[in-house]
């Protein structure tokens, strides 16, 4: 599905040149399950990041079924994000200001869909991660599994192949962390590409597909046979 | 604290948010500015009026035939009456010590021609006095003589304009002319300076006043201009013209008196209100200059909760936290109060410079005032959301993140 | 994006900050509110003034003698060697389409009745006054219609005159000497009031023929004719001309109608409104500052924000208008909340001070209203843009 070749990502800071991403090359498949790790620093949100379109390689070339994405407009790169991928974050970036269903309704919004439309739409979503009762309200007023539950599902309201998420239990106790490493194994089930950035050993050790890195390169990627 | 420490502390949160103060500043400097660029311009106004009433000398007064009993209104100019004011009636004014001078008018309109070119303008028939009573410079020639002004001379002075319109470039002094049915010999020539509100003579002849009766078949006079011995004689003149006069028309006080500096009191006086009207309205901008900095105030202290708790955390007491943002209000309000004076003051010399004949001045009391103003606005403004901090709960400030 | 999902957003954020959002809409209220009540208190005047002309009558045409060159006071009126006589006015009366013609002269003089006298203003003129000009008769008649020269001492009084001179007594069959001749009252005007700062009441009406006599002059002061409703004023007044010039051989005289007068102090009036109104849109232009200061702050404090939108595939023409939006609706809810308080000020002062005349002028509330929607987009574009130009995952990591 996607083919990452040489891409190199440097940032300058005053005369240094830092390379978060070093000539990095990487072949993902639909459907894989991938741990990215390493310590902090080494490049793996850049690459997330990237594997996004957030963020745009100085060199290297990056297809998506067979699609070079490296020459897209600022304006096809957004669509490409909203119908492609879905994000996850530490902090999970909820709006404040909007209550759980308002969340969930920005993605359809974004992309022009009549209101009757997505409120079923929204009402499904919720009702599939346990929060119906909770639609109307507000961020501060959810806990934080809460909090990362209703991200993920606003990431995957226009059910995009490819999830991303960079550490997705950072923030979380280990109750809340279970919780939403289920529902992203479950997406996962369903066909859906997941990578996952994490510092979690344990999390780590249980995708399919496990990616080390050390100073913006690859250094260990190991696919497991069968996922434990 | 102390106050320098104070304004210390006012100035790092200032310049921490550069963009932000300068936006402040920017909406007051533009309410100071324009109250004090509308002031110059209603004071301007008001000196080029009372300059323009100062050339005509504030001495004077003009006498009409008639009156009226409704006071307010226009008062008689235009006006006939059977007891005719006369020449007669002029010269017996003369008597009068507190008068210099006295001049008949016969006003009129005519057509005034020259070789193939007509043009019918006003027709003053008056005397000797009237260059006296205006102080009118004269181009060329001379004024009518200091004679007896019941002599029909044929003799006339024209305006400059009338001279361009006739003569063109050509000598008018000693032509004649033709005004009406009869000619006349040009013998002076008016100067285009001295002219002044309502007392245009570019375009018009002035002729002897016996002359003009003739020309216009009436022996009797359409006001008359005196001119008093200083300002101090004016009331006498005016008690001895009404005497004169009632005397004169058999007991009847059938005249109107208009005086230049009573005009020119009403005149001031309108021009003064129109001032503060204008001030008051750019004002207004002040007003929401207010509003904008307690906006930005009262986010800037939700902003910094955590470190309005740390302060107090230390032990600063409630008041100081208060003077600290308010000193910061004020310091705003200040600063771009000052800017606004100066570029309001930048803005009045512009204006003076692209209309060079108008007295474009900028009244102190209008800077004093608006500085007065900034002041009082960034105290009113300032002291809500300065008090908000100062309530602030030093346990919750720290905890909101 | 849909219009209504993105004003929803905006709408959504300005709600949660509440006492900012008002403040903000109060700056630009409070400019909006001092358009709207400047230029209701100009076109108040303006409304004043042209409603006290059309007290004169309609469809008037004055012609007066001489031809006013500069401006000021024409000479003409007082004295002039080519008079306007009676016989130009009643020739005039018969052109086609003139329905009235008046010939008027006017002074001030004493009028006596046994001991009281009192100076008033005498207007000479004819019978046709009442269907000329905008008055009528009280009690008794008009002047009536005579040959001018055979014209009798009739007068018709004002009501102060009558006020002033029969305190206790009918006036109409009572004499009174004007100008040591005697007149006999014939009728009262109905009150009129002041126009234009004049007392319309502090006139008597007397045979024009006999007031040139009285004031001993041979032309008239000016010549007052109706036309009929629906001509063409221009026609009308070219028709006059050519009589004139052919009576008098040369263009010795001024026609001015009534339209032109109304027009050059409308125009006045007009450019006085707007003025005003530029005066006040400084306070406008003060309020677009502060929509620019809080834009900017909330761009500030939304920068995450901004990250994550674009992470959910929001294109930067989005994000821009998103922001733009927010301006436009603060500035829109504070020019209607300014524009109501603008009206209610007005009906305030109207009802405080019934003298003031105030009348709301719909064409600058509704400029306003754009200007501030405008302002408010302009306002919020700086910030909006500054919002777009955002590399998203800078904005997503920024603290
Ligand atoms: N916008 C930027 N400007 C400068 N340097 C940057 C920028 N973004 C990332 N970097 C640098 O690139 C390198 C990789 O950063 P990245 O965020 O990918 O690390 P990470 O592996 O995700 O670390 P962590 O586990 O702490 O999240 C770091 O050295 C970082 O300092
Ligand atoms: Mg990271």
């Amino acid at each position: 599905m996607i083919k990452l070749q040489d891409i190199c990502r440097f940032f300058k800071v005053g005369d240094e040149t830092v390379h978060a991403l070093d000539k990095v090359t990487l072949d993902i498949s639909r459907g894989d399950y991938i741990s990215i790790m390493g310590a902090s620093g080494s490049g793996k949100s850049t690459l997330l990041n990237m594997l996004g379109l957030l963020d745009m390689p100085n060199s290297g070339s990056y297809q998506f079924e067979g699609k070079e994405l490296t020459t897209l407009s600022e304006e096809k790169r957004a669509t490409f994000r909203r119908e492609n991928v879905g994000f996850i974050f530490q902090s999970f970036h909820l709006i404040p200001r909007l209550t759980a269903a308002g969340n969930l309704e920005l993605p359809l919004m974004l992309m022009g869909m009549a209101p009757k439309e997505r409120h079923t739409k929204v009402k499904d979503a919720l009702a599939n991660i346990g929060l119906a009762d909770r639609a109307n309200h507000l961020p501060k007023q959810l806990s934080g599994g809460q909090q990362q539950r209703v991200a993920i599902a606003r990431a995957m309201i226009l059910k995009p192949p490819l999830l991303l998420a960079d550490e997705p239990t950072g923030n979380l106790d280990t109750h809340s962390g279970n919780d939403v490493v289920k529902i992203l194994e479950e997406l996962n089930a369903s066909g859906i590409t997941l990578i996952v950035v994490t510092h979690d050993l344990e999390l780590g050790e249980r995708a399919t597909r496990k990616i080390k890195m050390l100073d913006g390169k690859i250094i260990e990627d190991v696919t497991s046979e069968k996922p434990i | 604290m102390r106050i320098l420490d104070t304004l210390g502390f006012g100035k790092i949160a200032l310049t921490a948010n550069p963009t932000r103060t300068l936006l402040i500043l920017l909406a007051m400097s533009i309410g100071v500015a324009s109250v004090i660029i509308l002031t110059s311009l209603g004071e301007g106004a008001r000196k080029y009026v009372s300059a323009q009433f100062e050339t005509l000398g504030s001495e004077l007064l003009f006498i009409l035939p008639g009156k009226r009993e409704t006071t307010g209104g226009l008062p008689p100019l235009l006006g006939t009456s059977p007891k005719d004011l006369t020449i007669e009636d002029a010269l017996s004014l003369k008597r009068s010590r507190a008068i210099a001078y006295v001049a008949p008018v016969i006003l009129g309109a005519a057509p005034v021609s020259f070789a193939s070119r007509e043009r019918e303008v006003v027709i003053f028939g008056s005397s000797s006095d009237l260059k006296a009573a205006l102080d009118l410079p004269m181009a060329a020639g001379h004024f009518l003589p200091d004679d007896d002004p019941r002599n029909a001379a044929s003799i006339c002075v024209i305006g400059n304009k009338l001279k361009k319109e006739l003569f063109d470039n050509k000598k008018a002094i000693g032509e004649w002319l033709r005004i009406g049915e009869r000619r006349f010999r040009v013998i002076g020539e008016l100067s285009a300076k001295g002219q002044s509100v309502g007392m245009d003579l570019s375009d018009t002849a002035i002729i002897p006043v016996a002359s003009a009766e003739i020309l216009f078949n009436k022996a009797s006079l359409s006001r008359m201009i005196v001119k008093a011995r200083g300002k101090e004689s004016l009331d006498k003149a005016e008690a001895d013209i009404l005497r004169t006069i009632k005397q004169r028309h058999d007991g009847d006080e059938d005249i109107t008196i208009l005086r230049q500096d009573s005009l020119l009191q009403t005149f001031d006086g309108v021009l003064q209100t129109l001032t503060w009207a204008l001030a008051g309205i750019a004002a207004i901008s002040l007003i929401v200059a207010g509003i904008l900095i307690m906006n930005v105030m009262l986010v800037s202290v939700s902003q910094r909760k955590s470190e309005i708790g740390l302060l107090k955390a230390l032990g600063a007491p409630t008041r100081q936290v208060l003077t600290l943002f308010l000193s910061e209000a004020l310091m705003l309000s200040i600063a771009g109060g000052i800017i606004g004076v100066f570029i309001g003051l930048a803005g009045a010399k512009m204006i003076a410079y692209f209309i060079p004949n108008f007295p474009v001045q900028t009244p102190l009391w209008a800077i004093a005032a608006s500085l007065i103003v900034t002041i009082i606005t960034g105290l009113i403004f300032g002291s809500i959301p300065a008090s908000k901090a100062a309530k602030l709960n030093p346990v919750l400030a720290l905890s909101d993140k | 994006m849909r219009i209504t999902d993105y004003s929803l957003l905006a709408l959504s954020s300005l709600k949660y900050s509440r006492l900012r959002t008002y403040l903000t809409a109060l700056g630009i209220a409070v400019g909006i509110a001092a358009v709207v009540l400047l230029t209701a208190l100009g076109g108040g005047a303006q409304h004043y003034m042209m409603g006290q002309f059309s007290q004169f009558g309609a469809n008037i045409i004055s012609v007066a003698p001489g031809k006013t060159t500069t401006a000021g006071i024409s000479g003409a009126i007082l004295s002039n060697v080519r008079p306007l006589t009676i016989e130009d006015a009643e020739s005039l009366h018969r052109l086609p389409n003139i329905i009235t013609s008046v010939p008027a002269i006017q002074g001030n003089l004493p009028i006596e009745r046994g001991n009281r006298t009192r100076w008033t203003s005498v207007l000479g003129i004819n019978h046709e006054v009442p269907d000329t000009w905008a008055m009528e008769v009280g009690q008794g008649r008009f002047l009536p219609n005579e040959p001018a020269e055979q014209a009798r001492n009739f007068v018709v009084i004002g009501d102060t005159i009558r006020r002033e001179l029969f305190p206790y007594t009918k006036p109409l069959g009572e004499f009174l000497r004007i100008g040591g001749e005697r007149y006999r009252v014939i009728g009262v005007m109905k009150k009129k009031g002041q126009v234009l700062g004049l007392d319309m009441d502090d006139i008597v009406y007397i045979p024009v023929y006999r007031a040139l006599s009285l004031y001993n002059r041979d032309s008239l002061m000016e010549i007052d004719l109706r036309y009929t409703e629906g001509y063409d004023e221009e026609q009308i007044i070219n028709n006059i001309k050519q009589r004139l010039i052919e009576r008098h051989g040369s263009e010795d005289f001024t026609i001015t109608s009534q339209d032109d007068i109304i027009g050059t102090l409308g125009s006045i009036l007009g450019i006085l409104t707007a003025v005003v109104a530029g005066l006040g849109s400084i306070s406008l232009f003060v309020g677009g500052v502060g929509i620019f200061t809080i834009m900017s702050i909330a761009v500030n404090e939304r920068i995450k924000e901004i990250g994550l939108l674009r992470a959910l595939g929001a294109s930067r023409r989005q994000v821009t208008l998103l922001f733009l939006f927010e301006a436009a609706v603060l500035s829109g809810l504070g020019g209607i909340f300014g524009m109501l308080s603008g009206f209610g000020i007005a009906w305030l002062l109207h009802y405080v001070i019934p003298a003031l005349p105030v009348n709301i002028q719909w064409d600058y509330v509704i400029m306003a209203e754009i200007i501030a929607i405008v302002t408010g987009m302009i306002a919020g574009l700086v910030p909006a843009t500054r919002a777009a130009k955002m590399e998203p995952v800078d904005a997503l990591r920024s603290e």
